[in-house]
Parts: structure tokens; C-alpha cells; sequence
């Protein structure tokens, strides 16, 4: 899953980039809300983590003009404005989630985990297509209660599939959920780790879309 | 009533009360004036009116001859009037009375030879007495009213003044109680106003239906108002500001340290726990600012007659500040004056406070090889003055006007400052005095600011 993370302060921004990245997150920072406003806008990220107080363009006029643009990406605000009133203003202008500082990495990485999985319609945290099932999580994959060496790229390809199970989605799509920025993405990546996916899930679970991209769907294939 | 704390009497605090004893003292004063005058006016007229009469009653007698007189049985005359008895007569011939009536004296009235109006007492009480010659030769006619029995006409005819005007004494004071009660309302109403204001609601007073006269009190104590309210803001929003400056770098601690403890690999946990370390020098200096500036806001005043050697705490200070600089390639730069300057009229302790946040500013926002420089220098009339200057970007004229404000950081700077240091200096300086101005260095490029003292 990748991740936008606007926050300001060096110090924290770093820890939380290498803490969401040991999560198993791919983290993109940007550190003004400039940069977070038109980040968002480019809906490659799955769920973005937004500091109020920022340089340029302040947390909350990034999180009511986005959302004004109809940016549905969750959003997880964190803050070190404590008080009732301002939780309440962060969620009503268009916040998902709202984290005080100081925040535990492992909540915030749960929290995220159950925001991108509301956000796509799933009750469960672990995703299901047929006999193939991926438990975020633990990072495991397993097929038919089989666990399967699903990592990396691979696991992360998958997931993004799974997550949004029956919709198609393009290269370009899939290169976004599984790169950050400044990776140099090969021309074949993607069919490459699809290839190596496929080697280790059931038969047709990962479908191609000629012209347009992969789809799994939910049931799984017959 | 400028200048005169004391409002008179200590039993009339209250304005209404002083009203009404005053209103209410002149009135009786002036009601006692003229029961008097007129006590005096219908004394005399009515002591005319009787004496008149007298003088007519007289005349009858006088009208007789000295045998009708000794006829006369006046003890037998009926009483026609109230007052009737108490006017007598004796009628004397040779110095022998020849008749009197029967309430009047044995002894004469008046003196032998007298004539007219006279006063008289006899047995204890007071008369007044008409003395004329009988018809006849020899014959003296005295004719006399009791005193009493003419103040008694007196206070007859003033009971009938008196007694309106001691019924309309008490309607009066009521009536001004009422005129001074209402008077006095808007007054009232605004203590009422006063006394039961919100303790944090900035709302100004109303001004409507406020006399003239208190309209005034009313502004200054609106403005006092505003000014309390600014201030009360600018205390939370100083909370607020410092709970969230404070924990900024704990979050990042935490988040630095729980790295370190998932790090997959001896380099990625150095480095998370160097962070850690970081943050908890950033989290140190932030905290030490706050209690410095706590501190100084707590000062009550100025510790006059302390002095302080700058160069001594100037030289202290750049020697801890060497390591900061060197690290990021900063020249830092001392230029005494030769002489040495004039002590700063400010313990060692807050100079050492203002040097260091003045020079840790220069070169926290100033770039990597900036160079910093801290000056010396005596000036006309005595006074010293103390320059720090650096390369660095300066400040725009809009940040400048912002400096002030405490936890204002230029935004887009990658420092982590806090924001209080300006604060610090300006604080310190007002306490003791000192002068301090913000510009553009000419020789460095970047921000100037100096310290003026005598």
C-alpha cells in the first residue's frame, strides 16, 4: 500500500517514513500543503497521513479543498491539536481518522490498514478471492489454508488486486500502489511480477484484461 | 471628584444616599427658614391686629363718663369670644380704681403718667397694656391682653401655615427618593451589568441609555475588557501553541525510538536511534526556552543596580555555540571592542540567555557556510551597543512585524527552531531596559539586530 505522508517536521517525518516503510508501507513524504493538495489530487496513493499544522497551505484548507475535489482517498489527520472542537472540525471537514501526537506505530499502521480496507467496502481485514486469501496484518498469503511465499512486490501487487477485486486495473495503476517515487520502474515490471504471481496462486486467479490490465475477481475463477 | 479618593461622609457610599440627604437637609432647612419667617411675620401682625383692638375697646370706655363708668358690672359680660377673658380693663380716678373687670389685676396695670402701649408683669405673668385718659378729668383707662393668650391667636393662624407643610415634608422626600432612584438607575444597572459578567466573555458593556456622564468609565472599562480578552487569548492560544510544540518532538521520539526497535538491520537502527537522540536535544531546547520564558514572564520588575561584563558571557556563549556552527561549516565571528564596552544593566544569567538565543537564531536560520558575526561598540553619551549579523535570507518586512509573536517560524524553513527565542530577547529587554532593533545587515546580507544600553 502506498502512502502519502505530509508532515513538516524532520524529525517525526523521517521516523515515520521508516516506521510505515518497516510496516510494509511505500511512504511518500512531502513536507508543505502545497505539495500534499496537489499529491492528493493525483489519487495514486491509498491512504494519506496529514499533519494540520503545515507550511504554505494548512492541514485543514489541504483537507476541505481535496476533499471539494472529490479526492476520495482516506484520510488519517495527525495532529498535535488536542482539543474536542478541533477533532471534531478535522473530521467534519473530510478526515477519516484523527491521531493525537504522540501516536504508536503500530496503531498507526492498524488505523491505515482499516481505513484503506473501509474505504474499499471490505469488513474483514484479511482479503478473500476464491481460494486464494491475504492477511495484511501478518503478510501472509495463503491458498486453499496453504501458506504460500508471497513477499515484496509480489505480496504488494496482490494486495492491491485483492483490494479492489473485480475492478481492472491498468499498469499505471499498479505501478502507483507499488512504487514511490524515484524508483525506476522497468517497462516489464509489472508483467514480470505478475508472472512470477501467477506461478504461485491457483490457475486464472490473476485474469488479463488485453489492452487494459489485471482483474481477480471475487469469487475467484472457476 | 479627580484626585479625591475619599467619597465624605463613610455612612453615604452610596450616591443615592448622599442624594437624598442632601436634597432632603436643604429642604428642611429651608422649610425651618420659613416657618420662621413667617412665625416672626404673623407675630407682628397679629400683635398689630390685637393691638388695635385693644385701642377699640379702649375708645368704648373712653366714650363713658365717669359715673356710667362706676355703674359698669363687668364681671357680669358674657363671653362672646374665645379670647374674650383674657382682655381686661381697669378704669382709675385719683389714683383710686373706680372699676375693673373681673379678671383683671388689683394693681395697676400700667405706671401713673403713662400713656400708650407699655409691658407689664404682674403676679408671674405678662402683659400688654393700652394706657389712655378717661372722658372725664383724672380718669385713666388701662386696658390689657395676657401675652399668652396673644401667642395662642400667634400660633393659631401658624398651625394653619405649619401643618400643610409638615404633611408635604414627608410627601417631598418621597417624591425624591423616587426622582433620585431613577436618576441613579442607569448607574445601578450598569454595577449590575458589571457584577455579573461572565468572568471570560469579552463582550464590550452597551452604551446605550448610559448617561453622559458615566460614558467615559464605560469606554476606558470596555477597552480594559478588549485589552483582558487579548490577553486571555493570548495566553490559551500560548497553551495550545506549547502543547503542540512539545509534542511534535516527543511523537517523533517515540516513532524514531519504536524504529529502532523494529529495525531489520544494525544501520537502520543506528540511524533511528540517532534520530532519537536528536529529538530529545530538540524536545530539551524547547523545554528550556519555555521555563526561561515562564520565568520571565514571572519577574516582577527590574533587579536594578546588577551588571554584567558582555564580553565575559559573550565569550562564554560562542564557545558553546562553536560546535553548532562548525558542524554546519558557519563562521562565527567575535569583534569585541578593544576598550571592552559599558556593563549591561542586566543580570549574568538573562545576558548570557539573550546572547545565546540572538546568535543560536543567526546561525539556525542561516545556511551552511553563513557566516555570523557578533560586534562590540561604544557609542555617543555612554551608551554600548551590540550587534549580531548574518548572511543568512533575512526576514521579509511582513515576517518581521510576525517575529514577535511567540512559536512564529518562517515557514519553509527546514530548522527546527521553536519559535521562542524572539520572545526571550524581547522579554529581556523590556525588563531591563534594553534597546532592541531588527534590520538588514549591510556588510552581511542577512538579518541585523542590535542591543542598545546605557
Amino acid at each position: 500500500m502506498r502512502v502519502l505522508l505530509v508532515e513538516d517536521d524532520d524529525l517525526l517525518g523521517s521516523g515515520l517514513r521508516a516506521g510505515l516503510r518497516q510496516q510494509g508501507f511505500q511512504v511518500d513524504w512531502v513536507r508543505d500543503g502545497v505539495a500534499a493538495d496537489t499529491e492528493l489530487r493525483t489519487g495514486a496513493h491509498t491512504v494519506a497521513v496529514l499533519d494540520l499544522g503545515l507550511p504554505r497551505l494548512d492541514g485543514m484548507a489541504v483537507l476541505q479543498a481535496v476533499r471539494g475535489a472529490k479526492v476520495r482517498t482516506p484520510i488519517l489527520v495527525l495532529t498535535a491539536r488536542d482539543a474536542v472542537s478541533a477533532r471534531i472540525a478535522g473530521l467534519d471537514a473530510g478526515a477519516d481518522d484523527y491521531l493525537i501526537k504522540p501516536i504508536d506505530l503500530h496503531e498507526l499502521a492498524a488505523r491505515l490498514r482499516a481505513l484503506v480496507r473501509r474505504s474499499h467496502g471490505q469488513v474483514q481485514n484479511r482479503l478473500v478471492a476464491g481460494p486464494v486469501e491475504l492477511d495484511p496484518l501478518s503478510h501472509t498469503v495463503r491458498v486453499r489454508g496453504e501458506p504460500v511465499d508471497v513477499v515484496g512486490r509480489e505480496y504488494d501487487l496482490l494486495h492491491a488486486l485483492l483490494l479492489n477485486a473485480g475492478r481492472v486495473l491498468s499498469r499505471g495503476q499498479i505501478e502507483q500502489h507499488l512504487y514511490e517515487w524515484g524508483h525506476e520502474v522497468s517497462s516489464n515490471a509489472i508483467e514480470v511480477h505478475v508472472h512470477h504471481l501467477r506461478r504461485k496462486l491457483p490457475p486464472k486467479t490473476i485474469e488479463t484484461v488485453r489492452g487494459v490490465g489485471y482483474v481477480i475477481h471475487k469469487a475467484g475463477t472457476a | 471628584m479627580s484626585g479625591r479618593g475619599h467619597l465624605g461622609l463613610p455612612g453615604l457610599q452610596s450616591l443615592q444616599a448622599r442624594l437624598m440627604a442632601t436634597v432632603m437637609g436643604l429642604v428642611c432647612v429651608v422649610w425651618l427658614v420659613v416657618v420662621m419667617a413667617t412665625w416672626l411675620d404673623t407675630e407682628h401682625e397679629v400683635g398689630e391686629l390685637l393691638d388695635a383692638h385693644m385701642s377699640q375697646a379702649a375708645s368704648l370706655l373712653v366714650s363713658l363718663p365717669l359715673n356710667e363708668l362706676t355703674r359698669l358690672h363687668l364681671s357680669e359680660t358674657p363671653t362672646l369670644h374665645g379670647y374674650q377673658p383674657k382682655v381686661v380693663f381697669q378704669v382709675f380716678h385719683l389714683e383710686a380704681q373706680v372699676v375693673r373687670s373681673a379678671t383683671a389685676p388689683a394693681q395697676p396695670l400700667a405706671p401713673l403718667g403713662s400713656e400708650g402701649f407699655s409691658e407689664a408683669v404682674i403676679d408671674g405673668r405678662a402683659w400688654r397694656v393700652f394706657t389712655t385718659p378717661g372722658l372725664d378729668e383724672h380718669v385713666v383707662i388701662h386696658v390689657g391682653e395676657q401675652d399668652t393668650a396673644r401667642a395662642d391667636v400667634v400660633l393659631a393662624s401658624l398651625r394653619s401655615v405649619i401643618w400643610p407643610m409638615a404633611v408635604a415634608l414627608p410627601l417631598l422626600a418621597l417624591a425624591v427618593w423616587g426622582a433620585v432612584r431613577w436618576a441613579v438607575g442607569p448607574l445601578r444597572l450598569l454595577g449590575w451589568q458589571v457584577a455579573h459578567r461572565e468572568p471570560d466573555v469579552a463582550d464590550p458593556l452597551p452604551l446605550a441609555g448610559v448617561p453622559l456622564e458615566v460614558r467615559p468609565l464605560v469606554h476606558e472599562l470596555n477597552r480594559l475588557f478588549a485589552r483582558m480578552a487579548s490577553l486571555l487569548q493570548a495566553e490559551r492560544r500560548f497553551t495550545a501553541d506549547a502543547a503542540h510544540e512539545l509534542r511534535t518532538p516527543i511523537a517523533a521520539i517515540r516513532m524514531q525510538a519504536q524504529v529502532a526497535q523494529g529495525a531489520l538491520d544494525d544501520d537502520e537502527r543506528n540511524d533511528a536511534l540517532a534520530a532519537t537522540l536528536q529529538g530529545c536535544d530538540r524536545a530539551t531546547r524547547l523545554v528550556t526556552q519555555l521555563l526561561q520564558l515562564a520565568r520571565l514572564e514571572a519577574e516582577p520588575g527590574l533587579a536594578t543596580g546588577v551588571h554584567t561584563d558582555v564580553h565575559t558571557s559573550l565569550q562564554q556563549v560562542l564557545g558553546d555555540l562553536w560546535p553548532v556552527a562548525q558542524r554546519r561549516h558557519q563562521r562565527l565571528e567575535a569583534l569585541p571592542h578593544p576598550n571592552g564596552v559599558g556593563p549591561c544593566p542586566a543580570p549574568e544569567t538573562l545576558v548570557a540567555v539573550l546572547l545565546r538565543n540572538l546568535v543560536d537564531n543567526a546561525l539556525r536560520y542561516s545556511p551552511d557556510h553563513a557566516w555570523v558575526r557578533v560586534q562590540t561598540q561604544t557609542l555617543d553619551a555612554g551608551r554600548t551597543r551590540l550587534t549580531v549579523e548574518d548572511s543568512g535570507p533575512g526576514l521579509s518586512d511582513e515576517h518581521l512585524a510576525r517575529l514577535g509573536e511567540r512559536f512564529f517560524r518562517v515557514l519553509g524553513t527546514q530548522q527546527s527552531g521553536s519559535g521562542l527565542g524572539w520572545s526571550i530577547v524581547t522579554r529581556v529587554a523590556t525588563l531591563y531596559g534594553l534597546d532592541v532593533r531588527l534590520g538588514r545587515s549591510a556588510d552581511l546580507g542577512g538579518l541585523r539586530v542590535d542591543v542598545e544600553w546605557t
